[in-house]
């Protein structure tokens, strides 16, 4: 459980996160949105107390953060590809790492395999590819068999196979009733992985919601309609108060009216339907609505 | 659980773990004893022979300048895991953070320290075979302590080193203000202080009192020096107040 209340810092007079509150809960997967520069990795930071927050709290389990007596078991993180050492070995790495908690070398072993970098668990680190990075990187955030695991966009640089691994990786954790925040910016990555959703913009909340309240609240669905008399269908369905745009010649696309009432009106017009296809908004448009006006270039 | 005993161990595994620093230590022990023969060598060729003082001083000769090198050594364990992003990852194990710095401290004194505890005796024995007649034994007045300060002094610049990588952070301008620390500053000094301000001044800059302790008899430096023990207190005191003044911006500093 990770609970922000009032969350702030400023840098000079830059505001970069604004009195952010949210909570994010364990046994789900949280998605972490917002533009570039909206505050998220700050926010990542300070819940680790990398950053101290200019005011506001953040506890994770309860507490802040430091306050923990082996926070490793508290929250593992990955906030950077490749914050390691160019001239240590992964096991190096990882093992230093496990020392402070006292952390087993066995489980050094463990996370390795996990993380599928066994086979170069002896190789420096200067060599690794960006991939390889980041699985060392999650690796690290495994290591302490956290309560709470941080992922700053942890699908970056891994090829298909790793992707899915990531996100099976998260499901499965969330399924053990960790807590599970993982920024990203591959939004059709988001909607199949998360099930709740913190989006900030410009340091600001902008919604705190779960993926399909989100898409209901934000996102105009529109439904598809094939019709050999497309532009009669189309004269008709605009008398009756909805958003028409032709996709082809014999298709529209449809806002403003259901499914259902479409079909009833085209019946009432004699006019024959050969499709009718609710659509749904994806999280990506739905996104972009909300984060419209937030999008900030630095 | 985070105890400082892990820290330590997680310290001593960093520095370990990287063959830049068993290719630093390995050099300058190679370089310190090589070179302490090479000079003991030009010592026993030279006219008057040497004084018991200058032969003592023959052996450590090398020193003068791998003490930096062991500075740069301390510079690097810190300023290494600001340049690859590691320390984020340090902070996030160790959010209360001082005692990685003192874990790094001992860390770097208890792998420098044994390695110096060879070196040292080896340079002034290799170096005393080569002067032969008039060179200086183990046994002689003030030669024990001149070891023990030998070994000491780079552990000691090592530390000094750390201090500044941990104020400045950036490896090039943590090295560039060590460098400035120890070697300019005091060229410097000489000409800017008015009259006999250098006599009272000089002991007290971390060169010259590092140089000074393992020094036979001070009659061979430019400068009137503290005794030996006198100047690893004031070296001490240099160390304690970058050390510190590192802890202070990293309990501080957003990392």
């Amino acid at each position: 459980m990770i609970e922000a209340r009032a969350l702030t810092k400023r840098y000079g007079d830059k505001v970069a996160v604004d009195e952010l509150s949210f909570t994010v809960r364990p046994g789900q997967v949280t998605g972490f949105l917002g533009p570039n520069g909206a505050g998220k990795s700050t926010t990542m930071r300070m819940i680790v107390g990398l950053d101290r927050p200019t005011a506001g709290t953040v506890t994770v389990s309860g507490r802040p953060y430091r306050e923990h007596a082996a926070p490793l078991r508290q929250v593992g993180a990955l906030l950077e590809a490749k914050a390691v050492h160019r001239g240590r070995t992964a096991h190096s790495h990882l093992l230093a790492l496990a020392q402070t908690h006292g952390i087993a070398a066995r489980r050094v072993d463990e996370v390795l395999g996990l993380a599928g970098l066994s086979d170069v668990a002896g190789k420096r680190v200067g060599g690794f590819s960006l991939g390889m990075g980041q699985r060392l990187g999650i690796a690290v955030a495994l290591l302490g068999d956290p309560a709470t695991v941080m992922l700053d966009e942890p699908v970056n640089g891994l090829d298909p196979d790793g992707v899915v691994w990531v996100r099976n990786l998260l499901k499965g954790l969330a399924a053990e009733g960790r807590t599970v925040l993982v920024s990203s910016h591959l939004m059709s990555e988001m909607a199949v992985t998360a099930e709740h959703l913190v989006i900030i913009g410009r340091g600001r909340l902008l919604a705190d919601t779960t993926v399909d309240e989100l898409i209901a609240r934000v996102a105009v669905g529109s439904v598809l309609v094939r019709s050999p008399r497309a532009a009669d269908l189309r004269d008709l369905l605009v008398a009756h108060g909805a958003a028409v745009t032709a996709t082809d010649s014999d298709a529209v696309q449809v806002v403003g009216l259901t499914a259902e009432k479409i079909g009833d009106l085209a019946l009432d017009g004699g006019l024959p339907l050969y499709e009718l296809t609710p659509r749904r908004a994806s999280l990506e448009e739905a996104y972009m609505e909300l984060t419209r006006e937030a999008v900030e270039y630095r | 659980m985070i105890t400082f005993r892990h820290v330590l161990r997680s310290e001593w595994t960093k520095l370990v773990s990287l063959r830049s620093t068993w290719a630093t230590l390995g050099t300058v022990a190679v370089l310190t004893v090589g070179l302490a023969g090479a000079i003991g060598y030009g010592v026993s060729r030279s006219d008057p022979p040497a004084n018991a003082g200058e032969a003592v001083g023959a052996a450590f000769l090398p020193l003068d300048f791998f003490v930096l090198v062991i500075g740069v050594l301390g510079v690097l364990q810190m300023t290494g895991e600001y340049g690859s992003g590691l320390i984020r990852a340090t902070l996030t194990a160790v959010p209360r953070r001082l005692p990685v710095l003192a874990a790094k401290a001992l860390a770097l004194a208890a792998l420098t320290f044994p390695v110096m505890l060879v070196v040292c005796p080896a340079a002034f024995l290799v170096c005393q075979a080569f002067i032969g007649e008039g060179g200086a034994s183990l046994g002689d007045p003030g030669v024990p302590g001149a070891i023990l300060g030998a070994a000491a002094c780079p552990v000691l610049v090592g530390l000094l080193g750390l201090g500044v990588g941990a104020l400045v952070r950036h490896t090039a301008g943590a090295v560039t203000a060590l460098a400035a620390a120890l070697l300019v500053i005091p060229a410097l000094l000489t000409p800017v202080l008015p009259g006999d301000w250098d006599e009272r001044v000089m002991k007290f800059v971390p060169t010259i009192a590092g140089q000074a302790m393992y020094a036979v008899g001070g009659d061979n430096t430019p400068f009137e020096t503290l005794a030996p023990a006198a100047s690893a207190a004031v070296l001490v005191a240099w160390v304690l107040v970058a050390l510190a003044g590192g802890a202070a911006l990293l309990a501080r500093r957003d990392a």
